[in-house]
């Protein structure tokens, strides 16, 4: 029982931490039907922003006003290089077919990838302490307070989204731009600028995602993208990709996934039976648990 | 299209037959690198380029062509030569029981989980499942390629074996490209629903791609343990299966174009080799600026001979 409730609580902690990314890669898939293959490296590129910062720009000052600090000025950088990317590498091929954005993006991931490693160097990094190390034993189980904040954060900007999707007229014209972009352009939308508000938004949760793993695992490298970006992926398509609350699920239900096999089985394995839950899950619903059954357009 | 046909095959293969007597040991075996990453590019073209299947795992059945020689011949002593035919059959078979469940995905899923098989492959490769793979490190000390006893040990033989299989490959898909399966696999890439409509079976055909191509990419898993006289698990990673992607996109899914991409993703490093570093970085732009300059590709394939005028711009593969 007590390894169920320990794993439980690291498998909320991992599961948020991917809910955040594949926020990023569900709503660009959503609207431009696009996998961003470069969201993974900027979630990578986050963490080693917020070291830079924490470093160079705050004096190793770790106080409250100096972390809510590091959180915005990364969440801010990597919205720019969302938008940047969005204008040099995506905007150019809208029209194109499908795969000539596919490897645009791959494109883009192996340059934000290897810009870090040019910037940061080839080897492992410490991220900081920006949070206190301290522990609660709830008989036999034990939480850590950075444990709690990542969760509690995840979920506040998880609502967040949610309400701003789901209430405000912007939310509005994201959704009807995931529907249909052209009859949406017809309605007034501003297609573009739904987009440019898409990756500032998906980046920008990203990069929070990039300190939560950066703050939980310490190591950080900079080809970490593609394993945490692959997983928040695979979290996306779980849930149905395009879909906001099936990134959510998908993003919990395999963090916990992942967190039950390392416990009962063995983390040796843990990327074949992430592929095989992926696989078994498109096989029943090919298009994800909240996915709509829709045919491949013609 | 047809001049390249007359002049530039010859002189090209002509080029390629004399080449290795005019290298030094450091550029023949870059020569053969050369022609099996070729080789592999152009099975992931079968798979990607010609029928459109969003495949990003082409290094699972290269490296189980390469794993299933030097397990053959380290663990049960067969000849190199001997392996081949199972080094073809098996990535073969596991090429159309893994595609079996997941051909009828669409576009993007069966990219996801093309990646998954890579990455569960290379896990299995590393945590030595049944003890044969050799783990992290891999199987080495492989036997040098013998032909009826004649012991082939020069790089020069490897040269010529991996030159032979690139021109079986080209003379394969050169065929291919006439035949009944060929012309079945260029309509389900321009368009699936009208191929099941004029009477296509979609999935043999998707079935049967899959596992030409990974019979061919096995062959050249071969010729790579040879090469090397050894494997490890890193030579077969998901960034292969990236590369191998992205050459046979921007090359324009046509011969010419995948022999420029392969010369540029893996010769022009060794000639730029002091700025090593930068590589990636450098063809992360190079993709970027390709595929926004000539989105069909450097050189895109022509198929059959339709006139220009009749041929629709349309979004292949969409």
């Amino acid at each position: 029982m007590d390894i169920f409730l320990q794993q439980l609580a690291n498998g909320l902690t991992i599961g948020s931490m991917y809910a955040l990314v594949a926020l990023g890669y569900t709503m660009v898939y959503g609207v431009m039907r696009l996998i961003n293959f470069a969201h993974g490296d900027m979630v990578a590129a986050s963490a080693f922003v917020g070291l830079t910062i924490y470093t160079q720009v705050m004096g190793e000052s770790a106080s409250l006003g100096a972390v809510v600090l590091i959180f915005l000025l990364s969440a801010g950088s990597m919205a720019v290089v969302g938008i940047i990317l969005e204008r040099v590498a995506y905007r150019p091929l809208r029209e194109a077919p499908r795969l000539s954005a596919v490897v645009s993006a791959l494109g883009a991931s192996l340059v934000i990838q290897n810009g870090i490693m040019l910037i940061w160097g080839p080897r492992m990094r410490i991220f900081p302490e920006l949070v206190p190390q301290v522990y609660w034993d709830l008989g036999g189980v034990v939480i850590s307070l950075i444990q709690v904040i990542i969760l509690l954060l995840s979920l506040v900007l998880m609502i967040t989204l949610y309400l701003f999707v789901e209430k405000t007229r912007m939310g509005a014209a994201i959704r009807a731009s995931s529907i249909d972009q052209d009859a949406a352009r017809l309605m007034g939308i501003n297609v573009n600028s739904v987009i440019a508000l898409i990756f500032i938004i998906g980046s920008s949760l990203g990069a929070i995602g990039g300190l939560f793993i950066g703050l939980y695992y310490r190591g950080i490298t900079f080809n970490m993208g593609w394993q945490y970006g692959l997983y928040a992926f695979i979290a996306a398509i779980i849930g149905g990709i395009g879909n906001i609350p099936g990134a959510m699920l998908g993003g919990m239900l395999l963090g916990l996934f992942n967190a039950f096999i390392a416990g009962y089985v063995s983390s040796t394995w843990s990327d074949a039976f992430t592929f095989i839950l992926l696989i078994l899950i498109l096989i029943v619903r090919p298009t994800g648990i909240l996915g709509e059954r829709v045919a491949e357009k013609v | 299209m047809k001049d390249i046909q007359k002049y530039a095959y010859p002189i090209f293969f002509a080029v390629m037959a004399v080449l290795p007597h005019l290298l030094d040991d450091r550029w023949q075996a870059v020569a053969i690198t050369f022609l099996i990453f070729t080789v592999v590019a152009l099975s992931q073209d079968i798979i990607l380029g010609k029928s459109g299947m969003f495949n990003m795992g082409q290094a699972l059945f290269f490296g189980m062509g390469a794993y299933t020689t030097a397990i053959l011949n380290s663990q049960f002593g067969w000849p190199i030569i001997a392996t081949i035919p199972v080094a073809i059959l098996i990535p073969a078979l596991c090429g159309v029981l893994l595609a079996g469940p997941i051909v009828h995905l669409r576009g993007d899923y069966l990219l996801v989980t093309t990646i998954g098989f890579n990455i569960v492959f290379v896990q299995v490769l590393q945590n030595n499942l049944g003890g044969v793979t050799g783990g992290p490190n891999g199987i080495f000390g492989l036997d040098s390629l013998s032909f009826f006893g004649t012991d082939l040990m020069s790089q020069i033989s490897v040269y010529y074996f991996a030159f032979i299989v690139l021109l079986l490959t080209l003379w394969v898909m050169h065929n291919l490209a006439g035949s009944k399966a060929g012309r079945a696999m260029h309509y389900l890439r321009e368009d699936q629903l009208a191929a099941e409509s004029i009477g296509i079976n979609t999935r043999v055909y998707k079935i049967f791609a899959f596992g030409l191509g990974a019979g061919i990419a096995g062959l050249a898993g071969t010729v790579f343990a040879t090469q090397y006289s050894a494997v490890s698990p890193e030579a077969f990673e998901f960034i292969q299966s990236v590369l191998f992607f992205s050459i046979v996109l921007v090359g324009g899914s046509s011969v010419p174009g995948i022999l420029l991409g392969v010369f540029v993703m893996f010769v022009l490093p060794e000639i730029f080799r002091e700025f090593a570093t930068w590589r990636y970085f450098v063809f992360g732009f190079a993709m970027i600026a390709a595929m926004i300059l000539r989105p069909r590709g450097i050189w895109p394939a022509t198929f059959g001979k339709i006139p220009k005028f009749l041929i629709k711009e349309n979004n292949h593969g969409a």
